[in-house]
């Protein structure tokens, strides 16, 4: 029996040919895929898609002129006229969010992206060269201790008031907060024997941050980021609020939430309306950074 | 004999301490490594043994040059590196890699095992994308993993087999010299011997030699051709292995020896033979070293300074009696029975008596 075994065995190991690296590659799921099998980031996905396709295509989009008021039909509830209602201009509810949110995502992206760009640069660099780490950091200290609305008016006194103050304004306010985040995680990773290993490689500086020190803080950075993103809508909401932001006639979600509040009571839609989709973009975006994060780790990609 | 491979002159790292918030002063330095001469030749394995903290592993990293000495030299098949400017390093490395110690954090965690091994290649500009990849599979299959595992990441190997790709990492650019930084030390007992006899049989082929960094005596005497034993930044005694184990002349060496896990349960007892704790690196005793915790002690040692000299035949020690020091014997040792066992017998039997 068991010589039998033993010649079956023998006899397939000749017969089979040598497994090659092709027979034994692991197919992993794509990141899409990952993202997909999750419930939550699925809907957040599709929101999110949902959101930017409808701030880029808002002009087609849009029922009606965002500009153009109808004093005669001011302040008419959802499903009274248009499917969602007028504002206090007799504005066309749903033409205004639309145009809203490419405002707001504008803003938001712009802001996340420099900030984090420029606080992320920062953050490496004082964790890599700990020589300019103390000037560095406590530079971003005196950024930090500004606040946002500060930064705003600041600037909307420098350059007036409008988008672009605000792009900046918010942009600042994240770079200190970026580079603690970045300096933070990046440091932990620096204690890393791999760190080690790629410096008795003779590997250059640059390699050593784009292949081994960003790809390992990136779950600090992706949490951070979307994090960030959330409050920079509604800080920009707050400044646009305080007539910093981008000036009427521009339509943006913070400044019309803004104008309802004279309505609350009676045409609670102009404010609500604009809230509700802030809330949900934040929501949306979070979700999705999240499992981003998970999606983007190959300790937790199964 | 031949020139040797690698030559540590005299070298040196402290780190100066400060105090002070804002006009930092130094009050004193960390001696983590004191004036350590070595030398490997070609082919050949040099272990460096000690506690934690007596400048093994800082000593590798000066021999690598990933930190920078305070004072001596580093020569590299003659040729100085103390002093080479970043390019003339960065090709000097591919000649010296190390594998280190914890296998678990020794691995970029974002790569998979292709892109690891590969990397070395890479970085130095060697090969094409096709002749990189031919040659990982082969690593692979030098260090007994398997193609397929060349597509996953660190995260989904066990210990041994992290620490054999870090193995096959260190191989990638054929180099004349690996620093092994304690490899087996973070493994299971089990997969020590593995890992062990594959570094032997890499040095049978390959003509390695390795600087092999251990606290574990037993992997030393399977490793090594020559010893160095460390003591608070300083070589003490260097000898060849079969030298060092039979016939230690430096007490600190003895008491090392006699204190290696005995595994005959009657010959437990001599254990324990040097007590107290190393002294600080940051203000080392005068004279010897070792005289705070030394069995032999004398006058002399509190105040003069040992030189490692030579003893014998490639043998050396830094004790001014290295020659009179009586011999060690691990049978001598065991049959002594100790005070404090002698003390818990009648512990034991007082207890007993009682309880009738």
């Amino acid at each position: 029996m068991s010589s039998v075994t033993q010649t079956l065995a023998k006899g397939q190991a000749e017969s089979l040919p040598a497994p090659t690296t092709e027979d034994f590659i692991v197919r992993r799921p794509s990141v899409l895929r990952m993202l997909v099998s999750d419930v939550g980031a699925c809907i957040s996905l599709v929101l999110v898609v949902l959101v930017i396709a409808g701030a880029i295509l808002a002009p087609w989009l849009a029922p009606s002129d965002p500009y153009g008021g109808d004093l005669a039909n001011t302040l008419k509830a959802p499903g009274e006229m248009g499917l969602l209602g007028t504002d206090g201009q007799g504005r066309d509810m749903i033409t205004r969010l639309l145009f809203g949110l490419r405002t707001t995502l504008l803003m938001g992206f712009a802001s996340v992206v420099f900030g984090c760009a420029l606080g992320g640069l920062v953050g490496f660099v004082a964790a890599y060269y700990t020589r300019v780490s103390g000037l560095l950091m406590r530079l971003m200290d005196v950024l930090l201790s500004f606040p946002a609305i500060l930064f705003g008016l600041a600037i909307a006194a420098i350059f007036g008031p409008g988008l672009t103050a605000v792009i900046i304004a918010l942009s600042i306010a994240t770079v200190p907060l970026m580079a603690r985040v970045v300096r933070g995680s990046a440091i932990v990773v620096l204690q890393q024997d791999y760190i080690e290993s790629a410096r008795s490689l003779g590997m250059s500086d640059a390699r050593i941050i784009f292949k081994y020190l960003l790809p390992n803080c990136l779950s600090a950075i992706f949490v951070f980021v979307t994090l960030r993103f959330g409050q920079v809508i509604l800080l920009g909401a707050a400044l646009s609020f305080l007539g910093l932001g981008a000036q009427p006639p521009t339509a943006e979600l913070g400044a019309m939430a803004a104008d309802g509040r004279n309505f609350l009571f009676f045409a609670p839609h102009v404010s609500v309306l604009p809230s509700l989709v802030i809330f949900v973009v934040v929501l949306a975006f979070n979700v999705l950074g999240d499992a981003l994060r998970d999606a983007l780790d190959p300790k937790l990609r199964k | 004999m031949t020139a040797p491979l690698l030559e540590l002159e005299d070298v040196t790292k402290h780190y100066p301490v400060f105090k002070g918030l804002i006009r930092k002063k130094q009050v004193g330095a960390v001696r983590a490594v004191d004036g350590v001469s070595l030398q490997i030749n070609p082919g050949e394995t040099l272990a460096i043994v000690g506690e934690s903290g007596c400048g093994k592993s800082t000593t590798a990293r000066l021999a690598m040059r990933l930190i920078e000495p305070t004072a001596g030299s580093v020569r590299f098949e003659g040729r100085d590196i103390t002093h080479l400017d970043r390019a003339a390093m960065r090709s000097m490395r591919r000649n010296m890699q190390i594998v280190f110690q914890d296998p678990y954090a020794s691995l970029n965690p974002r790569m998979t095992v292709e892109e690891l091994i590969a990397e070395p290649m890479l970085v130095h500009g060697e090969g094409t994308p096709a002749s990189r990849r031919a040659r990982v599979l082969e690593l692979l299959r030098r260090v007994d993993l398997a193609p397929y595992h060349a597509a996953r990441y660190p995260h989904e190997f066990s210990g041994g087999q992290r620490q054999r790709i870090g193995i096959a990492r260190a191989l990638a650019l054929s180099p004349k010299l690996i620093v092994c930084d304690e490899p087996v030390s973070a493994l299971d007992v089990s997969i020590q011997a593995q890992v062990v006899n594959l570094l032997k049989d890499l040095q049978k082929e390959l003509g390695l030699a390795y600087l092999f960094i251990s606290h574990g005596l037993a992997v030393v005497k399977h490793m090594a051709d020559r010893v160095a034993v460390m003591y608070l930044g300083q070589v003490v005694e260097l000898a060849s292995k079969q030298d060092l184990y039979r016939n230690p002349r430096h007490p600190y060496t003895q008491a090392l020896l006699a204190a290696a896990p005995e595994p005959d349960p009657t010959r437990r007892e001599a254990w324990n033979v040097l007590g107290g704790d190393v002294p600080s690196p940051l203000n080392p005793p005068a004279g010897c070293r070792f005289h705070t915790r030394c069995p032999l002690v004398q006058e002399r040692c509190r105040t003069d300074v040992p030189n490692l000299r030579s003893i014998g035949a490639g043998h050396s020690a830094a004790c001014h009696f290295a020659e009179t020091v009586p011999t060690f014997s691990h049978a001598a040792a065991a049959r002594e029975e100790s005070p404090s066992r002698r003390r818990r017998l009648a512990l034991y039997e007082a207890s007993r008596r009682q309880a009738n």
